[in-house]
């Protein structure tokens, strides 16, 4: 009896956690409408804002050149990129000198932090920034040259505080998880952050995001602590009642690649992971004036740790309802769970096609059966990181307050940043 | 407050576009957004609401006869309440139980108040309300599929007054509760909004209401089209896949059911779901049903001695939109129901196959929505096609005269017809034999406890609650041959009963159960109630000794 009790309950809160985040996941495809409101709209031709693009890189020299260049391309006619280097990386501060004495535009600032990460660099350029948008890109990213004129027509139409574009990761076919990796980043870039958006709260992406720079100085810009300094600052933002506005084309979005093996995906995912906890226990998500936006936060903020914990307690539980002796009900109950887990594969199923075909990718039999086999690994995967995220969170909270200046567990944590350079974009998911 | 961006050029997404080439108009009638904020529709929709219901509840526990399903299906709603499992003898996967289940809840608190109210004819009160919200899907539905105010009003009328749609809606049939969530499936798929969601819960009413009644299998195509033709081209992939992973998902529940029970596959001493489906598949043909003198023949008569109109009118009215594809919209919007009622026909059609008479139940709103279709296609064409500015006065007069004869023609066929119909229905009393043999046994058998009887399944209820027990005392005359829990309490066969009470359904099938055909040759009738074909006659067992055990 006590047995199936538990496994009842435990099905039924399974079931609504997996419910919630299908119901949120297909956001944008709710309506025609809602699927059209995700899009820029088109610009007019007038321009009114001027971009501070802040282009931090660290150990790109072989990448960043194009990228400077790509953004030299704009269309928009008013912007500075200020490229940011470290004192310690000459070879990337070489090619960026290379391009601002090519083209005045092109500005360097000079991060000197001991412990180096992104925050401070960005922090470090915010008293530089002339224009009235600061806009973050990563150096290896491919931006769209109609991007800046969309996003400047965004801001003057809509009265935004914020304008967070698409970034999209591209290569499905470089490997089973990339495949994962990319669909991810699909549905929460197309669907789950217009929601958020909608709802008024909002934890932003690490790049193609584009703040008043005003506001953004008002804030204190990053925190320079966080290791999800971008998702802290939608968090700070959308708090105080900024206006965000996301927007979508897969025209323009930001394309970028996957971490390049499985391991640094694993440490990319801790990372996030620990820095939505850290975010989660800033609480700045409780100044939002309503409960539902209070809910939908903690939940959102949570949701690396349901999304473990789901992945691996429904086979458990299928297990549970075929193997034990429980009533009938009970183990029809022990299914739901599993049933929107189903249902979850193959909106995703629905998704990659959509997926090929905004992008015109050919998706091939192979890459959806690859899909739904690897769910339940990539499931492992993200549990794993984000056990990782708990453990080291609980073990190094006291190094965190105690050891912030001797950085005995920094140089660690920094180690894990620097061990991703190319893929520095932070997008939950 | 944060918020996302305005739509890219127009606040409302493009309507879908249908690719038809070499025609010309392809303006899509657009459905009211909000029936519920329009005051006319919820008037209109309320009246004949009350109409329905009146007609349909009046005397709706005297007529039609009682019938053997209607018993079946309460007595094992019954069982559902006392928490006896899914039915009071061993349920055998002869049809999904989620139909009496809902019968279960829908008389659960009347049951609760007063125990002896669950009878058939009392029960069928609860009838009242499927049939109440299925007239009101018709109508919302019809207005969805851009129905005219008035022809979506008919539709509900036809649904809701046609004889034959009072006389099959009045009884506790697993067929009604099925067609309520198909109409809720259709109407959901025909959202104004196409809102990925109200597919979604689609699926899940259409796999609903093949778990209540498992026929509803073949109108799920017309129901895929009804949703294509409604979500947008943007977001169909998603609404369609949806719809259809929820139904498919949901379907799977009955299967998996009988796989925790470990009743899939045959096996030695258990029913089977396996063994279920394919006694269906196997049922003897009913002939053709063209073919007079064949049983489906008969089936086809006997609605048509109801009600001509809704039949026939409304194959008519299918086939009218099916010809004037390619130039009505009309004919475009009421495409799913025409569909619908295209495979009802062809099933029907099928040369040996087996046609049971509430087959024409789940084609009864479809067929009232093509002809209200058809009949607002015929309007249409009278009153409005060809016309243009200059056209002459005495044409546009001329119009209306016509359309005014027609509808005077058919006005004239059709309410005397009707109106005898609903005069039997709210008059006539076909049930007195069986309540008068009820109260025979409840007060002329001295110890009904410990009294053996075989019934029908319309009268088992009754019994078991004057004090018979339930199962072995008061027998499914059916079981006392077909059930070995049963045969097994009857060692000395027939010699080990009291009574049979032969009403007209023991007496068709006790040829074929030897049980029941000797417990009749072995008894003389006490009481007879009724007479000719429809007598019911309460016989008791003579045994050698030449009295009664």
């Amino acid at each position: 009896m006590l047995t199936s009790v538990f496994i009842a309950a435990v099905s039924l809160a399974l079931f609504w956690m997996a419910a919630f985040t299908l119901w949120w996941q297909m956001h944008a495809w709710r309506t025609p409408e809602v699927l059209a409101s995700t899009r820029f709209s088109s610009p007019d031709g007038d321009e009114h804002v001027s971009f501070s693009l802040l282009l931090p890189a660290r150990h790109e020299q072989a990448v960043l050149d194009h990228t400077i260049q790509r953004l030299l391309e704009s269309s928009h006619t008013g912007f500075e990129i200020i490229v940011i280097v470290g004192h310690d990386d000459p070879e990337t501060t070489a090619v960026a000198e290379q391009a601002a004495a090519r083209d005045p535009r092109v500005r360097v600032v000079v991060d000197r932090h001991e412990k180096k990460n992104k925050p401070k660099a960005m922090n470090t350029a915010l008293p530089h920034c002339r224009g009235d948008v600061v806009g973050v890109f990563d150096a290896e990213d491919q931006v769209h040259p109609e991007l800046l004129a969309h996003v400047d027509h965004a801001f003057r139409t809509t009265g935004a505080d914020v304008v967070q574009g698409g970034v999209q990761l591209i290569n499905f076919h470089s490997s089973w998880y990339s495949l994962r990796n990319c669909l991810e980043y699909f549905f929460w870039f197309r669907s789950r952050l217009h929601l958020h958006a909608q709802k008024g709260f909002i934890p932003l992406g690490g790049n193609t995001v584009f703040v008043r720079t005003n506001v953004l100085r008002d804030a204190d810009g990053w925190d320079p602590d966080c290791l999800a300094e971008d998702c802290d600052l939608g968090v700070r933002l959308s708090s105080i009642g900024k206006k965000v506005v996301v927007a979508y084309d897969s025209d323009m979005v930001t394309r970028e690649e996957t971490p390049g093996s499985l391991m640094s995906l694993l440490k990319q995912r801790t990372r996030w992971n620990q820095g939505f906890l850290q975010v989660y226990r800033k609480k700045d998500w409780k100044q939002l004036p309503t409960l539902g936006q209070r809910l939908l936060a903690r939940y959102t903020l949570m949701t690396p740790f349901m999304q473990a914990f789901t992945g691996l307690i429904i086979p458990l539980n299928v297990a549970i309802a075929l193997f034990l002796d429980v009533p009938v009900g009970i183990a029809f109950i022990t299914f739901l769970p599993a049933v929107t887990a189903l249902v979850t594969f193959v909106f995703e199923i629905v998704g990659l096609h959509d997926f090929g075909k905004q992008y015109g990718l050919r998706v091939r039999f192979a890459h959806y059966l690859k899909l739904v086999v690897g769910g339940p690994f990539y499931q492992v995967l993200l549990a794993g990181a984000a056990v990782r995220a708990v453990w080291r969170e609980q073990r190094g909270r006291n190094d965190w307050e105690l050891t912030s200046h001797v950085g005995a567990h920094l140089d660690e944590t920094a180690m894990s940043r620097q061990d991703v350079p190319v893929t520095r974009e932070d997008v939950p998911a | 407050m944060t918020s996302t961006l305005p739509a890219v050029t127009t606040a409302k997404a493009p309507a879908q576009r249908r690719p038809v080439p070499g025609t010309g108009a392809h303006r899509r009638v657009e459905p009211p957004s909000r029936l519920r904020s329009s005051r006319t529709d919820l008037i209109l929709c309320g009246v004949l609401l009350v109409a329905i219901l009146v007609v349909q509840g009046w005397n709706i526990g005297d007529y039609p006869a009682l019938s053997d399903d209607e018993g079946t299906y309460l007595a094992q709603a019954w069982s559902v309440q006392q928490g006896n499992g899914l039915a009071h003898y061993t349920y055998w996967y002869d049809h999904p139980p989620l139909g009496w289940i809902q019968i279960a809840v829908l008389t659960w608190i009347p049951a609760l108040i007063s125990p002896e109210s669950m009878t058939v004819g009392t029960m069928r009160a609860a009838m009242l309300v499927i049939s109440g919200i299925s007239a009101v899907l018709v109508y919302v539905l019809g207005r969805r599929l851009a129905l005219p105010r008035w022809a979506a009003a008919l539709g509900m009328v036809f649904f809701g007054l046609s004889p034959l749609a009072v006389i099959l809606q009045r009884e506790i049939f697993l067929d009604n509760l099925a067609v309520m969530w198909t109409l809720l499936a259709f109407t959901l798929a025909a959202s104004p909004s196409r809102h990925l969601w109200h597919h979604f819960g689609a699926g899940i009413a259409a796999a609903t209401a093949v778990l209540t009644k498992e026929t509803m299998l073949v109108v799920l195509p017309a129901l895929f089209l009804t949703m294509w033709r409604h979500s947008h081209r943007d977001t169909r992939k998603f609404a369609l896949t949806g719809a259809v992973t929820a139904c498919v998902l949901i379907g799977f529940s009955y299967p998996l059911f009988a796989l925790l029970k470990g009743e899939l596959l045959p096996g030695a001493g258990h029913v089977s779901l396996w063994d279920g489906v394919k006694y269906q598949m196997t049922r003897p043909g009913s002939g053709f049903i063209l073919d007079e003198g064949s049983g489906s023949w008969g089936v086809l008569q006997s609605w048509l001695y109801y009600d001509k109109v809704l039949p026939i009118g409304g194959l008519a009215g299918a086939l009218l939109l099916l010809v004037t594809w390619r130039w009505s919209v009309t004919a475009r919007a009421l495409a799913g129901p025409a569909l619908a009622v295209a495979i009802f026909a062809a099933l029907a059609l099928r040369p040996n196959g087996y046609l049971p008479a509430m087959y024409v139940i789940q084609a009864l709103p479809f067929l009232a929505l093509v002809l209200a279709g058809g009949t607002a296609s015929v309007a249409h064409a009278v009153l409005s096609r060809w016309r243009s500015e200059a056209e002459k006065r005495y044409v546009g007069v001329s119009r209306y005269a016509l359309a005014a004869v027609l509808a005077l023609a058919a006005g004239a066929y059709v309410v005397p017809r009707w109106y005898d119909g609903a005069r039997t229905a709210v008059t006539t009393d076909a049930n007195a034999p069986y309540k008068a043999a009820s109260k025979w046994l409840a007060t002329e058998v001295e110890d009904p406890e410990r009294t053996r009887v075989l019934v029908d399944d319309a009268l088992w209820l009754d019994l078991v609650h004057q004090g018979y027990r339930p199962g072995l005392g008061v027998i499914w005359f059916y079981k006392a041959d077909l059930d070995p829990a049963v045969t097994k309490t009857m060692p000395r066969g027939w010699k080990d009963l009291d009574y049979v009470v032969a009403s007209p359904t023991v007496r068709r099938d006790a040829a074929d159960l030897p049980n029941v055909k000797a417990a009749m040759e072995h008894s003389d009738p006490v009481a007879t109630f009724g007479t000719g074909e429809d007598r019911i006659e309460i016989r008791q067992i003579q045994t050698s000794a030449g009295g009664a055990r």
